[in-house]
């Protein structure tokens, strides 16, 4: 064998059969946290989609215009809130940087506020100095249903004082254990939709109708940035199990290729050896 | 009795779907009773009892706001938490309740401190009274 000594084979064996090792055990614990989280983003699906589809019919069968927001009170130029959700860790293969690329990429040009939500994804928008709503949220990991709901009246109040006039939210979804999308959606303000005419049937509302809207979209927000966090850390899991998955299969295979090459250099050895003694003798 | 569909959702899952012949929810402005062929109408939940007559059963459940909906006949109810009444962990209320108190005895609280410490004392006395409706039947 040219070059490389048997020795060094087997130190690189050696280290490689520890990252394995390592990468195993991360597959293992993201294995067991994806259950977890998969019971959770099943359970909070349906909440979702009630509420998505409750705001929408409210929107849809709506008559009155004026409505605290239907639209946004902001005068001048665009400027739009994102809300991004990404991990506090790597090794979870393209999860981060594909939402994170895929937001960058929207507000690229645009006049935009971030809200980064997970460790990742303040690092990400600090370095590139875009500007942040709010840093308080560095740990995707334990916001719970109760800072969603802070953090949806928060906005709902800068939306409201006219600090922006768009609210998005950059999320991944949880397709399948094997596929993640990144996802962006628009939150605020909410969409007339233009069938308003026909399907239109009155709505009364208790007490008043802003006042309605005004304790409602808070809780919406709110609501909606939970399921999407549910949906994230799913995908998180999932995406950083594959990830470890393929790093342990990458590592058994270049295990067996080193493994050939070492007996390859020991035979080598070897026959050399008795080449050097026959010729000797 | 004519009966509507009901869908009651949290964000920890879906608790009830399926037919009722009634339900009687506490808003912000106070309790609000639907039945069959109610007209559309929104409303934001306050903290209170919810009552849901099901099969000529009624069932009681502690209520934490929200939005109730109803639009065409379909009733949504979307609480931020919403427990039954069987399922309340009436210890954690005491506990709960005793915190808030102790923490509203103190005089220097700031409005948001005692926003909170209050509607911790309101969340803890609901659930309480949901819990022993339950024990008095």
């Amino acid at each position: 064998m040219a070059g490389v000594s048997a020795k060094e084979i087997k130190n690189r064996i050696r280290s490689m059969e520890s990252t394995k090792q390592i990468t195993k055990a991360m597959e293992m614990v993201a294995a067991s946290k994806l259950r977890r989280a998969q019971m959770q983003v099943t359970a909070s699906r349906p909440y979702f989609e009630i509420l998505y589809s409750a705001i929408q019919d409210i929107v849809r069968n709506n008559t009155e215009n004026e409505l605290p927001y239907l639209h946004s009170v902001r005068k001048g130029e665009r400027r739009i809130a994102y809300i991004v959700i990404a991990g506090d860790r790597g090794l979870a293969g393209g999860y981060n940087s594909n939402i994170l690329k895929k937001c960058y990429e929207e507000m690229k040009g645009t006049d935009a506020v971030v809200l980064p939500v997970g460790k990742k994804a303040l690092d990400y928008f600090r370095a590139r100095k875009a500007a942040l709503f709010s840093e308080s949220y560095p740990e995707a990991e334990d916001v719970s249903v109760g800072d969603c709901f802070s953090v949806a009246k928060a906005l709902c109040k800068a939306f409201r004082a006219g600090e922006f006039d768009e609210i998005r939210i950059g999320y991944t979804r949880f397709v399948s254990v094997l596929s993640q999308v990144p996802e962006t959606m628009k939150l605020l303000p909410l969409d007339v939709v233009a069938d308003n005419e026909e399907g239109a049937a009155d709505i009364m509302y208790e007490p008043e109708s802003s006042e309605v809207f005004e304790k409602i979209i808070p809780e919406y927000l709110g609501g909606i940035l939970y399921g999407a966090l549910c949906e994230c850390r799913a995908a998180e899991q999932a995406a950083r199990r594959t990830a470890m998955d393929s790093a342990t299969k990458n590592a058994d295979e270049m295990i067996a290729d080193l493994s050939l090459k070492f007996n390859q250099a020991r035979q080598a050895a070897i026959t050399q050896e008795i080449t050097e003694i026959v010729a000797g003798s | 009795m004519t009966t509507f569909p009901l869908k009651i959702v949290t964000p920890d899952g879906l608790q009830f779907d399926g037919q009722a012949e009634e339900l009687i929810v506490r808003t912000t402005s106070g309790d609000i009773g639907v039945m069959a062929g109610h007209i559309n109408c929104v409303a934001p939940l306050g903290m209170g009892r919810a009552t849901i007559v099901t099969e000529g059963k009624k069932l009681y459940a502690a209520c934490i706001g929200g939005i109730l909906s109803v639009v065409n006949g379909e009733v949504k109810l979307v609480p931020t938490t919403f427990e039954w009444a069987d399922q309340i962990d009436k210890d954690r209320a005491d506990r709960s309740e005793q915190k808030a108190k102790n923490a509203l005895a103190d005089k220097n609280l700031s409005r948001m401190e005692l926003e909170m410490a209050e509607a911790k004392l309101k969340r803890a006395l609901v659930r309480k009274s949901v819990a022993d409706m339950m024990l008095n039947r």
